[in-house]
């Protein structure tokens, strides 16, 4: 008997202790859990960045970026007939104050065009103190959630201090924060009341066994008196009739009340900033090499523009893989970032047509979980090639993607 | 069933008996409110939703169609147990409480204090007014026809018109982005929900608008017809379920 208490003191008192224990807090929320073919041919990103990273409440912060909705789109995702561009953050620790989308500003869903290009802004006020880990990202309707780069911000200054106050049509000004809270508990305190008061009528006298006895030896009569029928008479016209005397008041009060708002945005892609026709580059052939988790790319280069280009860049599923080689090829910020090999690195003349092997190998294809493209049903790999030119630094973009044979 | 006690020979409790009997009536109270909050909570959550949980959600065609109707559910139930066993015309009234108790517990520890979202862009609605009616009716009436069809419809009937003083605020028009939206809507647009995109909303689809826009009154008889199926079918599932076997014992 005393070890068995022992063991339950022992078994609470470890409870106790990892219950008020250092927590880990998450950090990663599921921006890697999609199929690596949706991650890398649906949403492209790239371009992304913050305006700053640090912070207090109630300034704000904006994010901006461009992206490249994939011609391969899969065959398995739904169409982008329905898409809201939002923000990933754990609860309203900051508030979406602007939403731009192609410069327009933008507060419902819309549908996208595979092949199509954007650019967007989002701003956001810091609401609570913290420090967060935050990615700009598309809800894509009946597929999931892409991601973009993620990056940390850190707001500063108290909780307390924030504020949203927001102008009426009718020209009111109310705070956000608690417009219509008072007036919401005040009615369920108002019916709450009402209720109890009846709950209590039937609960002040002798309920179950009583009711029960009384009920099978036929004393119906005496379980429900001639007052509560009054009661009950009163009951039933007075809470309708003060239901709608209330309504018609509260309908008088806001002549211009509005129905909620629903309706899908149509925003034309901007003029084409991916695959736009000057530099070409096609993916003839993708391998993955499962022992060095390299992904080799046989790629047609044809250079239609006057100035010899270069590859600089593969980025996909916000990895970066940067050809060090090439000065104008700057890694983005928010971007993990690896190298990038070329089997021919010399500048592609203007004219010229050429076949180049593009060698991105990392460890990044096994954290950022792509190298599972090769048990996906579509194990198609896709993302963006940066080219530039090798003088004045210009840029190219072609949206790639090739059927991928895995290399055991 | 228990064999009939004739009126004749009925004696009250008295003393220690009528002490222990009421101790017992406070004991399943207490039993049932908790049991009420838990299961009459799930089963409101998981079917009606977001339609109650956010203030963007509650629009003039789906929110009044579908509150009432999941919302009569366990009211039925309880009725059919508490009216045919005990001549208590309390379980609407009991179980709309206990479930705003729930509601109200949980819009102010997980989705305020948890999850950070304003009170008021959880505000929950209330089924209360519908309730007391429909425990009224039941009583006055002493039948499940007149109860389905007259206090079925008069709970899905009083919904909107007892909620519009609550949510009637939010819906002021506000010029934003370039668009007309209503205060609801821009919570919904500025207090960020990751899992919850806006096309999501099942809002203002279907055809109820073609008559002559008025969408919320048709909403609400729509679902004041199917009230009075959804009652009855409640309230056998009430009767199946419920035993008083162990009250015979005593």
């Amino acid at each position: 008997m005393k070890i068995k208490i022992t063991n339950w003191v022992c078994t609470l008192a470890l409870i106790i202790m990892g219950l008020g224990g250092p927590v880990q807090t998450a950090l990663a929320h599921g921006e890697k859990a999609l199929e690596p073919f949706i991650r890398m041919r649906t949403i492209q990103w790239y371009d992304v960045a913050w305006s700053k990273q640090q912070f207090n409440v109630n300034e704000e912060v904006a994010v901006s970026g461009r992206f490249h909705v994939a011609e391969d789109w899969p065959v398995s995702v739904p169409k982008p007939e329905a898409t809201f561009l939002n923000v990933s953050t754990p609860g309203p620790v900051l508030i979406r104050t602007e939403r731009w989308l192609n410069g327009k500003p933008w507060v419902n869903s819309t549908a996208l065009e595979p092949g199509g290009d954007y650019e967007f802004k989002i701003v956001l006020k810091g609401r609570l103190p913290g420090r967060y880990h935050i990615h700009p990202f598309f809800n894509l309707k009946d597929a999931g959630q892409v991601m973009g780069p993620g990056a940390w911000l850190d707001i500063a200054g108290n909780a307390d201090d924030f504020s949203n106050d927001v102008r009426t049509l009718n020209g009111e000004i109310v705070d956000m924060e608690s417009v219509g809270l008072l007036n919401g508990i005040g009615w369920h305190l108002f019916w709450g009341v009402l209720a109890t008061a009846w709950l209590l009528w039937w609960v002040r006298r002798p309920l179950f066994i009583s009711r029960y006895r009384m009920l099978q030896a036929g004393m119906e009569e005496e379980l429900i008196t001639a007052q509560d029928r009054l009661i009950a008479k009163v009951m039933l016209v007075a809470v309708p009739v003060a239901v709608l005397a209330i309504n018609a008041v509260t309908i008088n009060r806001y002549p211009n009340a509005i129905p909620l708002q629903a309706a899908l945005d149509r925003i034309l892609p901007l003029s084409a900033q991916v695959n736009a026709g000057q530099v070409d580059a096609e993916a003839v052939k993708a391998e993955y090499v499962v022992a060095k988790r390299a992904m080799i790319f046989t790629v047609r280069i044809n250079n239609r523009s006057d100035k010899p280009v270069q590859v600089g860049e593969f980025n996909t599923a916000n990895a970066s893989f940067i050809n060090p080689e090439l000065p104008a090829a700057n890694p983005q910020a928010s971007a993990t970032t690896a190298v990038l090999k070329l089997d021919d690195n010399t500048p592609v003349r203007p004219g010229e047509e050429r076949i180049v092997t593009v060698t991105a190998q990392d460890a990044l294809w096994e954290t950022e979980k792509l190298d599972g493209l090769i048990n996906d049903a579509d194990s198609r790999v896709g993302g963006l090639l940066f080219l530039y030119e090798s003088e004045g630094g210009e840029r190219y973009i072609s949206s790639v993607s090739a059927a991928v044979i895995p290399k055991f | 069933m228990s064999a009939q006690i004739p009126i004749a020979s009925f004696k009250p409790y008295r003393g220690e008996k009528a002490r222990l009997a009421r101790a017992y009536d406070y004991l399943i109270l207490v039993l049932a409110l908790f049991l009420f909050i838990g299961s009459f909570h799930l089963h409101f959550a998981l079917t009606v939703g977001d339609w109650d949980f956010w203030v963007d959600w509650k629009d003039r065609q789906w929110w009044p169609l579908v509150t009432p109707l999941m919302g009569i559910t366990f009211p039925a139930a309880v009725q059919a147990v508490l009216w045919d066993k005990f001549r208590l015309p309390l379980g609407a009234t009991l179980c709309v409480a206990a479930l705003l108790i729930g509601t109200w517990v949980t819009r102010v520890f997980a989705y305020h204090y948890w999850n950070y979202f304003p009170v008021n862009m959880v505000l929950p609605a209330t089924m209360l007014p519908g309730a007391l009616v429909l425990d009224g009716i039941l009583m006055l009436s002493n039948s499940l026809t007149m109860t389905a069809i007259a206090g079925g419809s008069a709970f899905a009937l009083l919904f909107y018109p007892s909620n519009w003083p609550i949510f009637a605020l939010f819906h002021q028009p506000v010029e934003y982005a370039n668009a007309q939206l209503t205060l609801a809507d821009l919570f919904g647009f500025q207090y960020i929900r990751t899992g919850m995109p806006e096309y999501l909303r099942i809002i203002e689809r279907g055809t109820l608008r073609t008559y002559g826009q008025y969408a919320a009154p048709l909403a609400a008889f729509c679902s004041a017809l199917l009230c009075t199926l959804m009652y009855a079918l409640w309230w056998y599932i009430g009767k199946w379920f419920a035993t008083t076997r162990y009250l015979n014992k005593i």
